[in-house]
């Protein structure tokens, strides 16, 4: 099955968003592993991380699934 | 289940077709294209209709098969004013959005002069869709339109940007600066005249909240734009620095055990500090634009609005878009001169120096050239107009000063691409240096002592939260490069300006870039070393006198088209010389001439000609010598068999044409000499100019491979040359300079054009390449570079020596200066004067040294 070019968007922000949320996963756990952190820490450092990951999966993610779409 | 599609029918222009074969051609590619359904191609109207299914095929892929076996798809041209444009690299968010468009070609964006070329297809995008993408990244957009209305609707945007900006400006430093009071207060002897009231946490939230919501919000606004296309730019990094300082001063304010620094280290200051420097930097820019745009509007206005012409005897005042070819115009003292004319009556000096460079004002007669926006020094005189509107030189130049500076020198697109990894890289590092203080370095390094820079407060209470997101933030916000947008449009609008002044039309940033590069400059002799009019210099009587041979010299080649002769007729004028009959005429060719005069047989040509009658030129062989050794070239006449004269024929080098290769190798350039002449006399000039290269006989339409092999010699090569004849040398030379265009600069080939004939320029026009391509390096140095070196401190590299960390305040003091840098820096160009320009003017040579004509023998 073909994607269509407006559905670039939705399949871009489904993985940029995904790949983020799964970071954020990575993070949280290890701060639950490696240290006594305060939960403020924890969370402000996930939503922090979750920013920075859309930042820089966001470009990175859509041109390649357009191309990817346009062949 | 499947949906069934609808084929699309489309048509699309397509030049380049000449024959029924080309129509076949065009339409057997095209039905190739998987998802067509049928293609037909109309020869005449240049046009292919093309039915195809949008879902197994794009305009792009049709457009390919149709270039692909040689054809062009023109594309239309939009060309927009586009506000709002920071150095911010809009240029590349505009451009990728742009170009991600089906149907899109080229897009080409200036910062420095708020225009966006646009080539697309029509019949796949309209202008419309084109528009609003840019809207919806957050520009404003206006149709470009006539020139006169652009360089108002310019002129009006930037000052409505500067305004802006200024207002931004009036807002946050007050703000800030009371910020930084209230945050001090009670440091030092502040606290004797700071009332206190102004240091609590809820007096700064409500001072700093405007500024994050006012001058602020356009940072916001614009980084979201570009996010919802899936773009960053420079907006994201102080959207993200701005708002990340804000929020834990809101956090700080309400919930002060939060974990950010506690109550006293509210980071309000970080936050309006931030603001404040951002918004003097994008003054800054905005500042910048408006002045580098400065030579080009300063070539516009030279253009008169009204103008007197003579209609019926009677003088009537009408606009210059009135003025028709033909029409005769009064010119009086210190008015300008509305359209391109030939003087028909009266006499004055005239200053070209805002058109051709030339200094010095330039006398006016019956039958002298007028050019548009020179201005009338002395005296009044009539003028018959013969170019109006866009065909005047003026508009020519203007136009091409235009076109230059909607390009991109490739150091720019590098520039670009560097920038968007870069801001893309800094997001990568504050996450890195986030993860690395967050989990490591806290633990080991944290010291209850630490201080921000620029602060008041020890940050004790700091958790490793809010400890690694400060150090994060630092990074994003120290390692902008805010200013590389501008860096390189705004010195090649300079430079291409500072050119334009002085004579001297680059035609794109890529001959800026290309005339800085050059090591070799091959100059023509013919007209660009030597005046390109031959003369006779030497009659040396061998039988009869001087006078006498000369006229029978004129009369055998009156008939004769070849520059030589046209030199020896031309020597008869004024001298009162009665030319004998001819008769039995023949040109012999490569040789010379035979003719009959008064029942005498003459031969005048070269040795080959004697040789073939067997002339004995024995006795005057070494006169002969010595006169082509002096660079002359020797033609013989011989009458009745017996060698009667030797004539010696030269052009005159241009009195500057020493000084210019005597500058240019000081600027370590190697300089050839191209000639068809004979490699004797050719040594011989070169001698006399101190050039050391010299290609001598090379046929005009061998120029091109000469170049060509200078070129794989390594060197990168400028060719000056007539723009015409020199063509294609001109057009195989890395750089091509077409001298002396005068003032039909369009009709020039090469890279940068001359409209003075002045071999100079050429000097000039390596300097200016030169001073440009260095303020290009230095913008880029001040954009990125010490952004880039202070990385490592912002990232806490000193933290665990000194307990001291750079305050986000600070790193936008760093990031500002970078603005400031830029512009400061280009604006230095304004006052650029080419150093061949600086010194005293040119000397005249000592005496005027003759050189032959390219002839490599008489009669060739």
């Amino acid at each position: 099955m073909r994607i269509e070019d407006r559905d670039v968007g939705r399949v871009s922000a489904a993985i940029y968003g995904g790949l983020s949320a799964l970071g954020v996963g990575a993070f949280f756990l290890a701060t639950l592993l490696t240290g006594d952190y305060s939960w403020v820490s924890r969370i402000g450092g996930s939503i922090w991380i979750f920013l920075l990951a859309m930042i820089i999966l966001m470009p990175t993610v859509t041109p390649l699934v357009r191309s990817r779409v346009r062949g | 289940m499947t949906t069934e599609r609808k084929p699309v029918e489309i048509t699309l222009p397509v030049s380049g077709m000449t024959c029924a074969a080309c129509v076949r051609r065009v339409e057997k590619a095209l039905n190739a294209v998987p998802g067509v359904e049928s293609a037909s191609v109309n020869l005449s109207a240049a046009k292919a209709g093309v039915v195809y299914d949008p879902e197994a095929a794009g305009v792009r892929d049709l457009e390919a098969a149709i270039t692909g076996i040689g054809y062009e798809v023109p594309a239309a041209r939009l060309e927009l004013i586009v506000t709002g444009m920071t150095a911010g690299h809009c240029d590349l968010i505009i451009e990728k959005a742009l170009r991600q468009m089906p149907g899109v070609e080229n897009v080409v964006v200036n910062c420095a002069t708020d225009l966006v070329a646009v080539d697309y297809l029509d019949v796949a995008v309209t202008s419309a869709a084109i528009k609003k993408t840019i809207r919806e990244l957050g520009y404003e957009v206006a149709d470009r339109g006539k020139r006169e209305d652009s360089i108002d609707r310019e002129r009006q945007m930037r000052r409505e940007e500067l305004r802006r900006q200024t207002i931004n400006m009036l807002i946050a430093w007050p703000v800030g600066a009371l910020v930084m009071l209230g945050t001090f207060q009670g440091e030092w002897i502040l606290h004797e005249f700071v009332p206190s009231f102004m240091g609590e946490k809820w007096f700064l939230f409500l001072l700093t909240t405007p500024l994050v919501a006012g001058p602020a919000r356009q940072f916001f606004v614009n980084s979201w734009n570009g996010l919802r296309h899936g773009l960053t730019d420079m907006n994201l990094l102080y959207a993200t620095g701005i708002g990340a300082a804000y929020l834990i001063a809101v956090i700080n304010t309400f919930f002060p055990s939060a974990g950010f620094g506690g109550e006293r280290a509210t980071f309000y200051e970080a936050a309006a500090l931030l603001v404040a420097f951002i918004v003097l930097g994008r003054y800054l820019e905005a500042l910048t634009r408006g002045r580098v745009s400065d030579a080009i509007r300063k070539l516009m206005q030279l253009q008169p609005r009204r103008a007197i012409v003579l209609r019926d005897g009677e003088e009537q005042e009408v606009p210059v878009d009135e003025i028709e070819a033909g029409d005769v115009c009064l010119v009086r003292p210190g008015a300008g001169i509305p359209v391109d004319g030939v003087v028909v009556e009266g006499y004055s000096a005239v200053d070209e120096s805002m058109v051709t460079g030339e200094s010095l004002p330039v006398e006016k007669r019956v039958d002298d050239e007028t050019i548009a926006g020179t201005i009338n020094k002395t005296g009044s005189f009539q003028m018959r107009a013969t170019r109006v509107g866009a065909d005047t030189a003026l508009s020519q130049i203007i136009k091409l000063v235009e076109d230059a500076q909607t390009t991109k020198a490739p150091i720019q697109s590098l520039a670009d691409k560097v920038a968007g990894h870069f801001i893309l890289g800094v997001h990568v590092l504050a996450l890195a240096v986030f993860l690395f203080w967050f989990f490591v370095g806290h633990g080991l390094w944290f010291e209850e002592e630490t201080r921000l820079l620029l602060t008041p407060y020890t940050l004790a209470e700091l958790e490793v939260f809010g400890f690694a997101l400060l150090i994060s933030v630092t990074v994003l916000v120290i390692s902008c490069p805010c200013a590389v947008g501008l860096a390189t449009p705004a010195a090649m609008m300079a430079g291409t300006g500072k050119g334009a002044e002085y004579g001297i039309l680059f035609k794109g940033a890529d001959a800026v870039e290309a005339t800085s590069r050059v090591d070799t400059v091959v100059l023509d002799k013919t007209g660009t070393l030597t005046k390109g009019e031959p003369s006779v210099t030497d009659i040396v009587a061998v039988r009869g006198d001087d006078d006498e041979l000369l006229a029978l010299a004129a009369a055998v080649e009156k008939s004769s088209e070849h520059p030589l002769a046209e030199a020896i007729v031309e020597a008869t004028v004024g001298k009162g010389l009665t030319l004998p009959t001819i008769s039995d005429f023949d040109s012999v060719p490569g040789k010379g001439v035979e003719a009959k005069a008064d029942g005498r047989s003459v031969l005048l040509g070269n040795r080959r000609l004697m040789d073939d009658h067997t002339v004995d030129l024995a006795n005057r062989a070494a006169e002969a010598e010595r006169l082509e050794l002096e660079g002359k070239t020797v033609m013989f006449m011989a009458i009745d068999g017996e060698l009667a004269a030797l004539i010696a024929v030269a052009d005159t080098l241009k009195e500057t044409s020493e000084r210019a290769v005597s500058e240019l190798k000081k600027m370590g350039l190697e300089v050839a000499m191209i000639t068809g002449d004979n490699k004797r006399t050719a040594n011989a000039i070169a001698r006399q100019l101190g050039i050391d290269r010299v290609l001598a006989e090379v046929l005009p339409q061998d120029k091109a491979a000469e170049v060509e092999r200078l070129q794989a010699e390594g060197k990168k090569v400028a060719m000056v040359g007539d723009g015409v004849n020199d063509a294609p040398a001109l057009a195989k030379a890395d750089v091509g300079i077409a001298i002396g265009s005068g003032t039909d600069v369009a009709k020039e080939t090469g890279n940068v054009v001359l409209i003075r004939d002045d071999v100079l320029d050429v000097t000039a026009a390596v300097q200016v390449g030169r001073a440009t391509m260095r303020l290009v390096r230095q913008n880029l140095f001040w954009a990125f570079g010490y952004n880039a070196a202070t990385i490592p401190l912002a990232a806490g590299l000193l933290y665990p020596f000194t307990s001291q960390m750079v305050s986000p305040e600070l790193a936008a003091l760093l990031m500002a200066s970078s603005s400031f840098s830029v512009t400061m820096n280009t604006l230095r160009m304004r006052g650029f004067v080419p150093a061949i320009k600086r010194g005293p003017p040119s000397a005249p040579a000592e005496e005027v040294r003759s050189v032959p004509e390219t002839a490599t023998e008489v009669g060739s």
